[in-house]
């Protein structure tokens, strides 16, 4: 579909975020069709830039691929914000800007004078969107954080895992990929459009805390209605048995190693789902003893069974058991590792993951887009920025500068 | 909330058939102020029968879980497959901006309701389908609950102990994140409309939405054929290093990330131990160097050393002993606080109590008070985010079913 409209066509952004939670917000804007200038300075450079995994035998800040997955379709500036004439330029970013955005903390936008009367000052009708990790007030304002240690505190790390295992979390920055970008993105799009009617812009805030514990909101409620603490319990649901993964046969005859472990997700939520699961493993004695007969029993009785499905699928592919349970209506899904999702048919046939000629790194894979429009569908339109790539296209086509001015400006530190 | 507070959304009719996969992306857009019409089938919305209950007693209107998901709409009941409700429900879409649906796809294309159907009724509708897999594809009609979507999308892979089967995220995330995808791209059409008068299909997977979710595992088998596994507490990082990780406190449990960029460095903690007479040797040479050298470039050269690994990482070991010490004579509230203060990267490991109590959310009002018929006063959970002009807001109690048939069905 190159070449459709894109539905964001005409919105300008400033992007002033850094690490995971602001950036991903600004691509997807990017996807849809806005112009999004990524602000970024080679005094504080986004330790993305610096985080692995980088492309074969190069080095330097613009080769991450993590980074990069996360900055596609922008155009990047360097701006030391340090300096007078930086913060200048910044404020005429946003005099131009529809969209202003940082997940920057509190602190730092003070000192850098980006808070929402000082846009308001040169933009009236600006969105401002501020992405701060506990909020500019409060208690807790100052306190530091990025998905690590977010998910601990709004109560991820508590309720994830088994019971007899410390509280380590999702191995992930969780929250900082769909959970908070995406908020952020739905607050700034329900803005955009109060705009197109009223003209009005307005100050959003999508604190990390109150976004990231939303998603929790029912074991929250549980406490404030029936006072219940509830913890971390495995891969159970009360209500399904079985709902587990259960692990396959290695990838390479007789390997241990953790990459070569393949593990299919089995659940059953109802009598129908159980029976063909019973017929799929060719109706073994063990599954018509009484005890599994119910929803009730399976669950009372979920070890022995667990334990016994376990012993089917040890000597099983996950992807043809996958498609064998699905194609009698047994829910169940291969636990696909990033080797398995890249080679994925089914994503592959719908065009999920887009492959960017970048200069340095050269062709690699990047999310595509998280949703899909018929009419106006996203697309990646470039590669995520060199660092500084467009500090001359925007200075001079955004900003309204002399080849002379941009010179001085380079040579004055401030363009860093 | 004065009534007459505008709202983003208020002009905006949206017809629900959404099943437990899209209800929070329906949540998004009624708590935003949408006009939310949702139609239950004539024995209710089977997500109602979800656990927790209020007070643990099964109803209605008493699932906590449900509750929460269903803010701000007004129920009617109707069975779109029999000839009454077709035509009740076919006089509502004309009057609908959005349609959200997610049935299996092609089910409501076999009603002749599908998006050509809609549009054929309101021609600028817009339709969102949210499915495990989307509306296309050789997996489009797999059944998909939460744990499926997640194995499937290469993060369940990431989460959880070598010793245990990879870990399902807790409360429904892959639902949850799906739905985030499917408001943001409602809004994005919506907004397409409100411009060029167009309406469109959108088709949100939950293996899609999730994979970003994947952190830099992607990028590490399509660069250099490195995969990650899941890996316990350490996530990104390879080998156990003091700081990183949960520790245990005489009342729970904090997280650290000490070391790695955005805080203080290790030299910062190792103050703090310093400052409360629990360094021991860690204030002596060679530790005290040691100590104040710990970062992930630091990890990356030692990684490059093999030689020297060994003895390194016995020190590692003794540093982590002492750690452990310090933390574990400390209350979860003291490590947190004590060490934002000296802005160390750690975090409290909340319980849903902790965060009732969380000063922070306490002084945001999060939580928000519902009068909720039937079950009284209760705290629901609140905003994930504050809008100046038009505020994210419970306008309405979560309905009985069927509760609103009279006043919207009687309106057509």
């Amino acid at each position: 579909m190159a070449g459709a409209r894109l539905p964001l066509d005409g919105v300008k952004v400033a992007d002033f975020s850094w690490f995971g939670a602001g950036p991903i917000c600004g691509l997807h804007l990017a996807t849809y069709g806005a112009t999004v200038v990524r602000v970024e300075s080679e005094t504080r450079v986004d330790a993305l830039r610096m985080v692995a995994p980088f492309a074969k035998d190069k080095t330097g800040y613009n080769v991450s691929g993590y980074f990069n997955n996360f900055n596609a379709g922008k155009l990047g500036l360097t701006l030391n914000l340090n300096t007078e004439k930086g913060h200048e330029l910044a404020l005429k970013l946003v005099a131009w800007a529809d969209v202003f955005l940082t997940n920057i903390t509190p602190r730092v936008i003070e000192r850098w004078g980006l808070t929402y009367d000082e846009l308001t000052a040169v933009n009236p009708e600006i969105i401002a969107a501020y992405v701060p990790m506990q909020g500019f007030e409060g208690p807790h304002r100052d306190f530091l954080g990025f998905g690590q240690v977010l998910t601990p505190v709004t109560g991820y790390n508590h309720l994830s895992g088994f019971p007899n295992r410390a509280p380590i979390g999702l191995g992930t920055n969780y929250p900082d990929y769909v959970i908070n970008p995406g908020h952020t993105l739905v607050a700034i799009l329900a803005a955009l459009r109060h705009r197109h009617r009223t003209g009005k812009g307005q100050h959003i805030e999508c604190a990390q805390i109150e976004s990231s514990v939303a998603p929790l909101g029912t074991a929250i409620f549980d406490y404030t209605a029936n006072g219940r603490v509830e913890s971390r319990s495995g891969n159970g649901l009360p209500y399904a048995a079985p709902h587990n993964a259960f692990k396959c046969r290695p990838l390479h005859e007789g390997s241990a190693a953790p990459a070569d472990e393949q593990w299919i997700a089995i659940a059953c939520f109802s009598d129908e789902e159980w029976q063909s699961l019973v017929a799929a493993m060719g109706s073994p004695d063990w599954a018509s003893d009484p005890q599994f007969a119910t929803a009730a029993g399976r669950k009372e009785n979920e070890p022995e069974l667990e334990q016994r499905i376990g012993e089917w699928t040890s000597d099983k592919e996950p992807q043809s058991l996958m498609a064998e349970l699905q194609g009698r209506g047994v829910p169940a899904g291969a636990v696909q590792s990033a080797r398995e999702m890249l080679a994925d048919e089914h994503l592959k046939s719908r065009g999920y993951y887009a492959y960017l000629d970048h200069a340095e790194t050269g062709r690699s894979a990047y999310d595509g887009p998280p949703f899909k429009l018929s009419k106006t569908p996203g697309r990646l339109r470039s590669p995520a920025p060199l660092l500084g790539e467009h500090t001359g296209q925007v200075c001079k086509e955004i900003l309204g500068l002399s080849d002379e001015e941009i010179a001085d400006l380079l040579v004055e530190g401030v363009l860093q | 909330m004065p009534e007459d507070t505008p709202s983003a959304l208020g002009d905006i009719r949206v017809i629900d058939l959404a099943g437990e996969i899209g209800q929070y992306c329906v949540k998004l857009l009624a708590d935003l102020g949408a006009d939310v019409i949702k139609i239950e089938p004539p024995g209710g919305d089977p997500v109602r029968g979800l656990p927790p209950f209020h007070h643990d007693e099964p109803g209605e209107t008493s699932s906590l879980y449900w509750l929460n998901l269903n803010t701000n709409r007004r129920s009617v009941t109707l069975d779109i497959e029999s000839p009454e409700g077709r035509e009740l429900f076919e006089k509502l879409v004309a009057t609908a901006d959005v349609v959200v649906e997610t049935f299996e796809p092609g089910y409501l294309d076999g009603l002749g309701l599908g998006y050509e159907g809609l549009a054929a009724i309101k021609p600028d509708v817009i339709l969102t389908s949210i499915t495990g897999f989307g509306q296309t594809g050789p997996h489009s009609h797999y059944r998909a609950p939460d744990i499926v979507g997640v194995a499937m999308s290469g993060v369940m892979w990431l989460a959880g102990e070598l010793q245990d089967p990879p870990n399902v995220p807790p409360w429904r995330q892959g639902f949850i994140s799906t739905s985030i995808m499917a408001a943001a791209g409602t809004l994005t059409a919506v907004y397409h409309r409100d411009l060029h008068g167009e309406g469109q299909h959108l088709d949100v997977s939950m293996q899609e939405a999730l994979s970003i979710a994947q952190e830099n595992a992607m990028q590490a088998w399509d660069m250099l054929q490195n995969l990650r596994n899941r890996n316990g507490e350490r996530g990104m990082i390879p080998i156990n290093v003091p700081g990183i990780g949960a520790y245990q406190c005489t009342d729970g449990h904090v997280f650290g990330y000490v070391g790695t960029p955005g805080g203080a460095p290790w030299s910062e903690l190792l103050k703090w131990l310093i400052d409360e007479g629990a360094a021991g040797d860690l204030a002596e040479e060679p530790y005290f160097d040691f100590c104040n050298n710990l970062n992930l470039r630091f990890l990356t050269e030692l990684l490059r050393d093999r030689a020297r690994l060994g003895e390194k990482i016995q020190m590692l070991a003794h540093v982590e002993e002492v750690l452990t010490r310090f933390i574990a004579a400390r209350s979860k509230w003291d490590v947190y606080e004590g060490g934002q203060r000296r802005r160390l990267l750690i975090g409290i490991v909340s319980t849903p109590e902790d965060i009732v109590n969380n000063p922070q959310l306490q002084f945001r009002q999060w939580l928000t008070e519902v009068e909720q018929p039937g079950l009284g006063t209760l705290r629901f959970p609140g905003p994930p985010y504050r809008l100046s002009e038009t505020p994210w807001a419970v306008r309405r109690p979560p309905p009985a079913p069927g509760q609103h048939n009279e006043e919207v069905l009687g309106a057509l």
